[in-house]
């Protein structure tokens, strides 16, 4: 029986379809099989992201009008054999699906993954209510700004409200920038975690791996550069979703020391 | 004054400060939402509506010493919360 987390956030652009997209990868390429089911209905991007836009058939809003089944509609992914993608609709609204619908969507495939991960669209209306409707668990995406993290707070309320514990609602803190940490000008993990008071699943640094590997459209865990840099982080992100005891200080080592080697890399490259 | 050349300047301080007072503000607010089905059903919050309003009026008017009329009261609901907006007109 699949884990099914829906990946949310209050405010849009902070990065919760690449978050969506690297956990999956990270996951598969450990043995899992993993669902992915994009429910940002009207803009479809995670397709795009995991490098599988010209392989989609058949959206979401074809497994809702029933013309296909869910199974039916998914997408193998290119390199992992236990990653599937269910696309959304770029031509639906919101309003075509209904909280019921995905509630038989993830019914379907419930049995045949290990893990489903829903990407959610931002914000709280009709998208919102969809996406969480079949989750047990949500992993909430904020950045270290205050409008990211008021909005992270109020997704967590309405969480509660929909009857997901506490216990079952984890943080991602994307794009921390630890130089500005320093420099005392952006909120500690501390500070965001004190406000929102739910357990850390994992840290971002800010990243420009993360852009290179989406033009690619590779993930960046998939770019060659499993176990490095920022592809580490996410991996230390799945294994925590299984169960595994890592401290997150450790998403913030793989920047330790990077400065002076970003430093002598830019002193030494041409152009 | 030479040596005062190569010596950093200080900053004030960062912006973490600030930034960590208002999230605390913003969120402290928020929290003191509460469902309405964990209150009371709608029926008997339309009952007593007026009540609670008069309430807040003469809570608010000694409060911030103001007659009653300067204060406003109105109510609206958002994704299940009732959310008290109170005016209070000033002299």
């Amino acid at each position: 029986m699949a884990k099914v987390y829906v990946v949310t956030s209050g405010k849009g652009g902070v990065g919760k379809t690449t978050i969506t997209a690297n956990i999956g990868c990270a996951l598969a390429s450990r043995g899992e099989k993993v669902c992915l089911i994009d429910a940002d209905i009207g803009l479809k991007n995670l397709d795009i992201t995991l490098g599988l836009e010209n392989r989609i058939v058949h959206t979401i809003l074809d497994v809702v009008n029933k013309k296909v089944s869910a199974s039916e509609a998914l997408v193998r992914h290119k390199q992992l054999k236990g990653l599937f993608l269910l696309a959304a609709s770029q031509i639906a609204t919101k309003e075509m699906l209904s909280p019921e619908d995905m509630k038989r969507i993830v019914g379907e495939l419930y049995g045949k993954f290990d893990y489903i991960l829903i990407d959610s669209p931002a914000g709280i209306e009709r998208g919102f209510r969809n996406a969480i409707a079949s989750a047990e668990k949500a992993i909430v995406v904020t950045t270290p700004e205050l409008p990211a993290i008021t909005d992270a707070d109020r997704v967590i309320g309405l969480l509660e409200n929909a009857g997901m514990g506490e216990e079952n609602i984890r943080l991602v803190i994307n794009r921390f920038k630890i130089q500005m940490v320093k420099r005392g000008d952006m909120l500690t993990k501390e500070d965001i975690q004190e406000n929102l008071s739910i357990d850390l699943l994992g840290i971002i640094p800010d990243s420009e791996e993360v852009i290179v590997a989406t033009n690619k459209g590779i993930p960046v865990v998939l770019n060659g550069n499993q176990g490095h840099g920022i592809a580490r982080v996410f991996e230390n992100i799945a294994l925590r979703l299984k169960g595994e005891m890592i401290s997150v200080e450790k998403d913030l080592q793989t920047e330790a020391g990077k400065g002076i080697i970003e430093f002598f890399k830019k002193l030494f490259s041409r152009n | 004054m030479f040596f005062g050349f190569f010596r950093r300047k200080k900053k004030d301080h960062g912006s973490r400060k600030e930034a960590k007072d208002r999230l605390q503000a913003i969120v402290a607010g928020r929290r003191h939402s509460v469902p309405v089905r964990e209150v009371i059903p709608a029926e008997v919050f339309k009952n007593s509506e007026q009540d609670v309003v008069r309430q807040i009026k003469s809570y608010v008017a000694e409060r911030f010493m103001v007659n009653e009329e300067n204060v406003r009261v109105q109510f609206e609901e958002h994704n299940g919360y009732v959310v008290i907006i109170t005016n209070v007109v000033f002299h």
